[in-house]
């Protein structure tokens, strides 16, 4: 059975909520880890979920991405580990130049917690393998820095190659550039997105009106795992 | 508030010497009435606290029921009012703060906060600047310590433009066998972990014993600053030492810093304390006496065996929990503190801990007959359409999303009926099963100001019909007392008032007041008390949260359904105050046995699946509750209000807008309305089929076969999403 590690840091508050959907939803074996023990060897899959590492001192992410955890993480992206970052997670991603861009307060200085609706584009690698290119996936974000921002050179050399989630029309929270929502590696074994997948796994707690869009990032892990990708 | 002259006297006599300032300050802190209670424990008596449900009733840190046999639901409200008015960031933060510690002390998880929020009027400059303050650091601590926000309540009204009420509640739950009901025996070793000390909030609790003062900036030294990660550190390290079984007791440090944690804990459990005092971690070089009272936050006692040592500090090490060894219980009931071998206080603790009750004069002021007054002399009625446009975009009725999207209200992936959409917010256990409970905070503290008695009494009902709306049985409440000053007898009669009125409505309810709080000195610097509030906050229990019912209408081609009787009774309305600026009247009464009988109605007619959603009637009446829920679905619908039961009603306005309690709305499948009907009858519930859900965004009542008011949905839309406009300005 694959290992899928869920590295906590000081102030993660998700890690629960993603072991449940990992272990009771799509039925893999996962682990939360904290972060002085994580280590890269015992692992075939990571996640970094959302919280507050750190207290968001500094900016979102920043102190996280300088752990010894980090670095390790960079080891397991090089031997082709899949990584996904969710919200607090992302930012480490981002901060620690795993995913580029940045990720800044939102537009409206405040923090937001709704229901949004994204789509795919591109999707390749371990974390989208079952979604389709333009599927609407919905999901709610939370974050107070989630204003994705990237250089216009870069969202066509990077982004426009590789897999990238879009905020629908009239669904962007925070003024994200271009719309985005999430981004991947070109090959798709990094992840990181601000909606919260796990937080739409699960058809009870989806408001009427919206479905379940987390579930398909972890039933295409679970996929991949066993057929690779 | 200093000591009296009296109380120096009485402290002299239980030591039999001059005490040391150190010893003052102790019994300074400790006899606060915001940490002793003393104007208040008399009257407190009056509440029914016991039940068939109840684990721990009021005295611990919090108490607890029991939600299903095998799992416990912990739950305490508090209020930080004083702080908040000072530093509303910092002041709103730390009471989230505090409400969660006083949770993790009986071992439960934390799963929801909520908060109950008495603020000015959103277009007064120092009450704007207060209310974003409130709501920021609410968001900014609880969203870190990843527990979700819902649930709450909001009030806007000038008498709070400066003296806010910041009223907050925990919930947490645990299987009934890990939680942690022990006591600390002789020997046992007394550990501070979590933040160090430092010379913040000296002598709150004190601070918070009195008046405001006109310059507030000069209290900013009394108010704490909160440290979420700290907090969520000290969550996470207690989940584990609890689940190994390495700790026996825990108490917060609160109001009164360690020296009330400390005297408190040995007067409960019949002990004595060695304390050394230069051992506690700290911030900056403190004296004894600073030591003793600070109210540094994020700070828990804990009692370890000895032979446990090792393993906690193990735990707290890996957690990066800072904590240090202070001392240690004795059997001997003394309290002895030293700083660097020299001994600086030595006090009995149940002579600290038991300050005498005081039975406080009481009697109601003249402005209390604006309560009692009939309205026998109505203004002329108002276009309807004026009226319910005006009533949806009242900040007190508005859609509250500017604040609760502020919140991270789903972390945990507990939330099944989420803010905005349901009567009370539900949340499941997360256990395997589909079991969950429901929460919901209330008050209105119009209606507690014009009479304190039903006021605080429908703050309860409302609470009920809220919890019970959404298909949850009501198993107990706790509830928040915020009064004005104890030493002003017409003053204290409001406080005296509400509290009789939770009381006796609890009693006919049947729902145990497990624990509270009181607030007093709710006053401005020119000695007006802010509008008393009752404030409570109830929990319910759901068997299958997959059945929780929300509001807002799903289906065009279903019915719509009155739930029991309304009387012409605007006293107290937000229709009266909204439209014609009066704020007096014989507000309605208390309906607690229609409140029964309705409720087990609601609760079985949804068991049986024959309803899509469901709606109490409260501030703004009948027709503001119909526009919500067609609002909220999108929908249109059909009313005529000749079918709607009432007596005595006389005029529309007092049907379409009178706040009658005991009343719900109810969408009925088309298919089941007989079904409906019948279980009507058999339980003697009035009930009308008054209209349908249209498929189009139109929304009509008419009367005798007359339209009355048609307005587009997307008006009222507008309307109901007004917060945000109010409070961040722009069109």
């Amino acid at each position: 059975m694959p290992r899928i590690a869920i590295v906590k840091f000081p102030g993660t508050n998700c890690d629960e909520d993603v072991r449940h959907v990992l272990v009771n939803v799509v039925g893999l074996y996962a682990e939360i880890v904290w972060y002085k023990e994580f280590t890269v060897n015992q692992w075939d899959a990571v996640v970094l979920p959302g919280g507050f590492s750190y207290g968001d001192w500094l900016r979102a992410g920043a102190i996280a991405a300088r752990t010894r955890a980090v670095e390790e993480l960079v080891e397991a992206r090089d031997m082709g580990v899949p990584i996904l970052g969710i919200c607090n997670g992302f930012q480490i991603l981002v901060e620690a130049g795993l995913l580029p861009g940045a990720l800044l307060y939102n537009d409206t200085g405040r923090f937001v917690c709704r229901w949004v609706r994204t789509h795919i584009e591109r999707p390749r690698g371990p974390w989208l393998a079952l979604a389709k290119d333009g599927q609407v996936l919905d999901m709610p974000v939370a974050h107070a820095e989630g204003r994705y921002y990237i250089d216009e050179e870069s969202y066509k050399s990077l982004l426009l190659k590789s897999p990238m989630l879009r905020y629908l029309q009239g669904f962007n929270p925070n003024g994200s550039l271009y719309d985005v929502a999430g981004v991947g590696s070109e090959d798709g074994i990094v992840f990181g997105l601000m909606p919260h997948p796990e937080r739409a796994s699960e058809a009870h707690l989806v408001p009427r009106g919206f479905s379940p869009g987390g579930r398909v990032i972890f039933e295409s892990l679970s996929y991949s795992l066993k057929r690779g990708w | 508030m200093p000591l009296s002259t009296e109380e120096v006297e009485e402290i002299r006599k239980i030591l039999g010497r001059e005490p040391t300032e150190e010893e003052l300050a102790m019994f300074e802190a400790q006899w606060s009435e915001h940490c002793s209670y003393k104007s208040s424990r008399l009257l407190l008596k009056l509440l029914p606290t016991e039940g068939r449900h109840v684990v721990v009733g009021p005295g611990r840190d919090a108490p607890a029921v029991k939600l299903f046999k095998d799992f416990a639901i912990v739950f305490k409200i508090e209020s930080h009012n004083h702080p908040s008015a000072v530093d509303p960031y910092d002041g709103a933060a730390t009471g989230i703060g505090g409400i969660v510690r006083d949770i993790l002390t009986l071992g439960a998880k934390p799963v929801a906060l909520l908060d109950m929020l008495y603020m000015g009027e959103p277009w007064d400059p120092h009450a704007n600047w207060l209310i974003r303050g409130i709501v920021k650091g609410i968001s900014d601590y609880g969203n870190r310590i990843g527990v979700p926000t819902l649930a709450g309540d909001t009030w806007f009204d000038t008498a709070f433009n400066t003296q806010p009420l910041v009223n907050v509640a925990c919930v947490g739950v645990a299987p009934l066998s890990i939680l942690v009901l022990g006591s600390p025996k002789p020997g046992d070793l007394i550990i501070i972990m979590g933040n160090a000390t430092g010379r913040d909030g000296l002598l709150g609790s004190s601070f918070a014993s009195k008046p405001l003062a006109e310059d507030t900036d000069k209290e900013i030294g009394a108010v704490q600053v909160g440290d979420p990660l700290t907090e969520k550190l000290l969550i996470d390290s207690l989940q584990i030492l609890v689940s190994r079984g390495l700790v026996k007791y825990v108490k917060d440090l609160g109001g009164g810093g360690l020296t009330t944690a400390i005297s408190e804990t040995c007067a409960d459990h019949g002990l004595g304390a060695v304390i050394e005092l230069e051992k506690l971690h700290t911030r900056q070089k403190l004296t004894p006496l600073e030591l003793l009272v600070s109210e540094s936050q994020e700070r828990m006692l804990i009692a370890v065996e000895p032979s446990k040592l090792r393993e906690v500090e193990e735990v707290l090490r890996s957690h990066d929990v800072t904590y240090s060894i202070i001392g240690h219980f004795t059997g001997d009931g003394v309290i002895r503190v030293f700083y660097n071998k020299a001994r600086v206080a030595e006090v009995s603790a149940k002579e600290l801990a038991r300050p005498r009750a005081v039975r406080r004069a009481s009697y109601p002021p003249t402005e209390a007959l604006k309560g009692l007054k009939p309205l026998y002399s109505l203004p002329p009625e108002p276009s309807y359409e004026e009226a319910l446009v005006k009533l949806l975009s009242s900040p007190n009725i508005a859609s509250k999303r500017w604040i609760y999207e502020q919140y991270d209200h789903e972390v945990g992936v507990r939330t099944v009926v989420k803010p905005g959409l349901g009567d009370a917010a539900v949340l499941r256990l997360l256990d395997g099963s589909s079991r969950g409970f429901a929460v919901k905070g209330d008050a209105n503290p119009r209606y507690t100001s014009i009479d304190p008695f039903n006021g605080a009494a429908n703050s309860v009902a409302e609470c009920f019909r809220n919890l019970v709306a959404v298909g949850a049985k009501p198993i107990a409440i706790v509830d928040e007392l915020n009064a004005g000053n104890p030493e002003k007898p017409e003053h204290f009669w409001y406080f005296e008032m509400m509290l009789k009125g939770v009381a006796w409505i609890t009693e006919e309810l049947r729902l145990p007041v497990v624990g509270g709080k009181v607030s007093f000195y709710n006053e401005d610097y020119r000695g007006r008390q802010v509008k008393p509030t009752t404030t409570i906050v109830g929990v319910g229990r759901v068997d299958d949260v997959s059945k929780a019912m929300t509001m807002e209408l799903k289906e065009s081609g279903s019915l719509i359904a009155v739930i029991g009787v309304t009387y012409p009774e605007l006293g107290g309305s937000e229709y009266l105050f909204k439209l014609f600026g009066v704020e007096e009247g014989e507000i309605p009464r208390p309906r607690p046995a229609s409140e029964l009988r309705n409720a087990t109605f609601i609760l079985k007619a949804i068991r049986l699946g024959l309803l899509n959603a469901v709606h109490d009637i409260s501030v703004g009446g009948l027709a503001v509750a119909l526009a919500e829920m067609a609002v909220l679905g999108n929908l249109g619908v059909e009313v005529s209000i000749d079918s709607v039961y009432a007596r005595g009603v006389q005029r529309v306005d007092e049907l379409l807008f009178s706040e009658t309690q005991a009343r719900y709305v109810v969408e009925v499948k088309s298919d089941r309305v007989e079904e409906l009907k019948k279980l009507a009858q058999k339980l003697g519930v009035r009930m009308s089929v008054v209209g349908r859900v249209l498929d189009k965004p139109i929304f009509t009542l008419s009367k005798s076969s007359k339209t009355i008011l048609s307005v587009d949905l997307d008006l009222l839309k507008d309307a109901y999403n007004s917060l945000e406009r109010a409070i961040e300005g722009g069109a």
